[in-house]
């Protein structure tokens, strides 16, 4: 199987894993002088409140060690919560190469190419070993210089050990993932029974850590076998055999999987479920809403917006949990005690917004390169051509992507101010309903700002339109996080879509800002409308 | 008689010598046209740039007087599409997508959906990633058939086809051009065309080498004749005989193609003996492999 092949099937998990990876770290370990001081008192008053913060999160993440460094915080922030984010990325990755590549006729065209089953096997584990290895060492690399910007150089010899144990565990993930891929029929079956074998394990562990009784086979989790690493913190230890364990973990996993991918039958999982004896249908499906322009988009997808809709929520309601506990944590740090005095308005305010809008823009920003993803996936697997061999212009093919994307966005939205409007007071933070609304509003021209640079990528060059779209989200996420902390120039800072859509929950609406996003709208998708007009499709 | 296709000086050239050249062709209404061509000789490209999914480099095409490029949403109102192989629709039933890609035309004839898929024997309650290749293929076929329209585009529509839906599949486009309608159909398998088409087009290369009528095919046929000879072989006499060709002595066995009737072939064995004589038609195939040949 041709290397080029395999880094196209793993292209979105490489994009995704590298620019946050890479970057997530780089800004944390850079950025550790500015928000913790750069004297040795502020950081220890820094690290003080981090570890009360830690206490609090430790269901979440491991207790922090050394946070008053910024390889401790490194280790805390960047790595604790790698943690899940790896092992999410191993276990889908799987199931998409098991299943997914099924589903597309790829693994039945391969195998009859006479490749064997164990070797296709094999040959994917190993391209993603080798994948996963690359990501983990830019990931570190990004670490150790983002503590040399800082001014506090890392172990090397630490920060190998945690990216071995970080490889580990997604190789040990990708395992399972393959595991589990096949006993099951479906992608979607298989990723979710993944992810709930994942989520128990990470119970395990978060039990485990966060209360006085060990959980039982907490040794069993994953999560436990790489928490057991700590490398990159000073003072902090490198568990090489749990390390192997994990490694073990994944190789079991393979064997186990390989057993069972030799055996079944190519399109079905080991556990098959005896279809029900159904009468034989000659019919069109008579749902109104699979006929209706934009309805049908959305009634196809109601499961994938339904989840995206749930996240947001769900969201919603860790953010609104979350206010009070950062307010004490400011408030008990002195660096950045000063930025609560300098805030307009209420503190538990101002945090919901700063704090909800960040994950909000990053979710929606997301959702709209995910579409673009798969406008580009249309043209390229025939669906488009499809589409167009009914009589529907082209423009009414991206007027329906652009308002079907509207639709999900806005609901998105709309539920997850409905859920921070209904537990705010609760908490005791006050929202004002109309900058809520507003805000809340705002978010859709946000989305449709990507989404109108991607109509335009994906119209024009499809093939590269995730890879720069996703750059360009990265860049301008970049930007609005890094400005402020450089402070560069007003300019620079608005070149950030982010910072174009302000921060409408605690000051009045940036209406300069809205304007932009909105010429891009107009400008992205009429541009886009013209050239997938004069466009060959799927050419 | 009114012509449902016209194609002048069509081009789409991918350069490096791919692509379709020049094609002046005409499709009249009720006819059903079969294009034949091996893969990669642009019968899809062809077939592409009349649903207007590609633009085409030069030239123009027209489908009921309408221009394929900048009138294709006119067009596919009276077209049913048929394309070389249909995208994945993943978890959506059969049904599902008659309904998702007709609600796009904006109405389904539920009687004909029913119609199309008993004849085809569709079970239209499947996922489309349980379809085999040939259930995906009739399920292309009914959702180019089920509005009935005035011309049907179909590229290798018997792909994947068992042989009694193939002959479903026949008596469909039978039907359609008796109601009026007109079939441009695109095919590496000369023997569906045989069945189906009125007139075919041979294209090799991007360029149109032939375009006649089945009629005309059917003049171009020929006999292999193979004669077992109990004593000498009378190759000169047959070499000089009219209508025969290639001929080939192998021993006592000689081998020749017979055109327009045996009568000059009869004559110039007559006074040898013959131990053995078989004579077969050729399939549309040889014609067409022959007609390449040259």
């Amino acid at each position: 199987m041709p290397p080029r092949l395999l880094l196209r099937l793993h292209r979105i998990g490489l994009i995704a894993m590298s620019y946050f990876g890479i970057f997530y770290v780089l800004v944390n370990s850079a950025a550790f002088p500015l928000i913790a001081g750069k004297t040795r008192a502020s950081q220890e008053a820094f690290g003080h409140s981090i570890t009360v913060l830690g206490a609090t999160f430790s269901w979440l993440l491991p207790t922090p060690v050394r946070p008053d460094t910024s390889a401790g915080y490194l280790q805390w922030r960047g790595y604790g919560f790698f943690a899940i984010l790896f092992a999410a990325w191993g276990l889908f990755s799987a199931c998409g190469a098991v299943r997914r590549d099924e589903d597309r006729g790829l693994v039945e065209s391969w195998l009859s190419s006479g490749i064997s089953r164990l070797r296709l096997l094999i040959t994917r584990s190993l391209f993603f070993a080798v994948l996963s290895a690359e990501i983990v060492t830019l990931t570190g690399a990004a670490g150790w210089l983002g503590c040399l910007i800082a001014g506090t150089p890392l172990d090397v010899a630490g920060l190998v050990g945690e990216s071995a144990a970080l490889w580990a565990l997604t190789i040990a993930s990708f395992g399972l993932g393959l595991l589990v891929s096949q006993l099951v029929s479906d992608f979607r079956t298989a990723a979710s029974a993944g992810s709930a074998l994942l989520v128990l394990m990470f119970l395990l562990d978060s039990i485990g850590r966060s209360s006085v009784h060990r959980a039982p086979f907490t040794d069993l989790s994953v999560f436990f076998l790489f928490n057991q690493s700590n490398a990159v913190a000073p003072g902090g230890t490198f568990a090489a055999l749990a390390t192997i364990v994990l490694v073990v973990v994944g190789a079991a996993a393979f064997v186990m999987a390989s057993l069972g991918f030799v055996r079944r039958d190519i399109g079905n999982g080991l556990i098959r479920t005896r279809p029900g004896r159904m009468a034989e249908v000659h019919d069109a499906s008579a749902n109104p809403l699979l006929r209706l322009p934009i309805v049908r988009g959305l009634w196809i997808r109601r499961l994938g917006s339904l989840s995206w809709t749930a996240g947001m929520a769900v969201t919603a309601v860790s953010v609104v949990l979350l206010v009070n506990i950062t307010a004490t944590f400011f408030a008990s740090t002195p660096t950045l005690s000063p930025y609560l005095r300098g805030l307009p308005g209420d503190v538990h305010t101002v945090l919901l917004a700063l704090i909800w809008l960040s994950f909000a823009q990053a979710l929606v920003a997301i959702f709209a390169i995910t579409c673009v993803s798969r406008w580009s996936a249309d043209d390229s697997s025939g669906v488009l051509e499809m589409q167009l061999a009914e009589p529907l212009p082209r423009w009414g093919v991206l007027t329906e992507r652009a308002v079907e994307l509207t639709v999900t966005v806005t609901l998105m939205s709309f539920v997850a101010m409905a859920v921070i409007l209904a537990l705010a007071p609760a908490e005791g933070i006050s929202v004002d309903v109309g900058r809520m609304l507003s805000s809340t509003a705002l978010l859709v021209p946000f989305a449709l700002t990507f989404a109108a640079v991607g109509a335009l990528l994906a119209g024009w060059r499809p093939r590269v339109a995730v890879v720069t779209l996703s750059t360009i989200a990265v860049i301008s996420y970049l930007v609005f996080e890094l400005g402020p902390l450089f402070k560069w120039p007003v300019w620079a800072d608005n070149l950030s879509v982010f910072q174009l859509y302000g921060t409408p929950l605690i000051t009045p609406v940036f209406v300069g800002g809205l304007v932009a996003m909105l010429a891009i709208v107009v400008v992205g998708f009429g541009s886009a409308g013209v050239v997938l007009a004069r466009r060959d499709v799927a050419a | 008689m009114t012509s449902a296709i016209v194609m002048h000086g069509l081009t789409k050239d991918y350069g490096s010598g791919h692509g379709l050249f020049d094609l002046d062709l005409e499709v009249a209404e009720g006819e059903v046209f079969g294009f034949l061509g091996p893969n990669g000789a642009g019968k899809t490209t062809t077939i592409r740039l009349l649903m207007g999914v590609i633009h085409a480099s030069a030239g123009a095409a027209a489908v009921f007087g309408l221009d394929c490029d900048r009138e294709s949403v006119a067009v596919k109102r009276e077209v049913g599409y048929l394309p070389g192989e249909l995208p994945q629709f993943g978890g959506m039933r059969g049904s599902e997508v008659v309904s998702y890609l007709g609600g796009m035309r904006g109405g389904i004839d539920r009687s004909r959906v029913k119609e199309l898929s008993e004849r085809l024997e569709l079970d239209l309650g499947r996922r489309f990633r349980e379809y085999s290749r040939g259930n995906k293929q009739k399920l292309g076929l009914v959702l180019a058939f089920m509005h009935s329209p005035r011309l049907l585009i179909l590229d290798e529509p018997t792909s994947g086809l068992d042989p009694l839906n193939q002959q479903t599949f026949q008596r469909l486009v039978g039907e359609a051009t008796a109601a009026g309608g007109t079939v441009f159909l695109s095919s590496h398998v000369l023997s569906e065309v045989e069945e189906t088409c009125s007139r075919v087009g041979i294209i090799r290369e991007g360029r149109l080498v032939s375009d006649m009528t089945m009629d005309k095919v059917h003049e171009l046929r020929f006999h292999e004749v193979v004669i077992e000879f109990g004593g000498d072989v009378p190759d000169a006499a047959v070499r000089r005989a009219a209508g025969v060709a290639d001929v080939s002595v192998e021993g006592s066995r000689l081998t020749c193609t017979v055109h327009d009737g045996f009568d000059g072939l009869l004559s110039a064995i007559s006074g040898s003996r013959v131990v053995d004589m078989v004579s077969r038609e050729p399939s549309l195939e040889s014609i067409f492999l022959s007609y390449y040949r040259t």
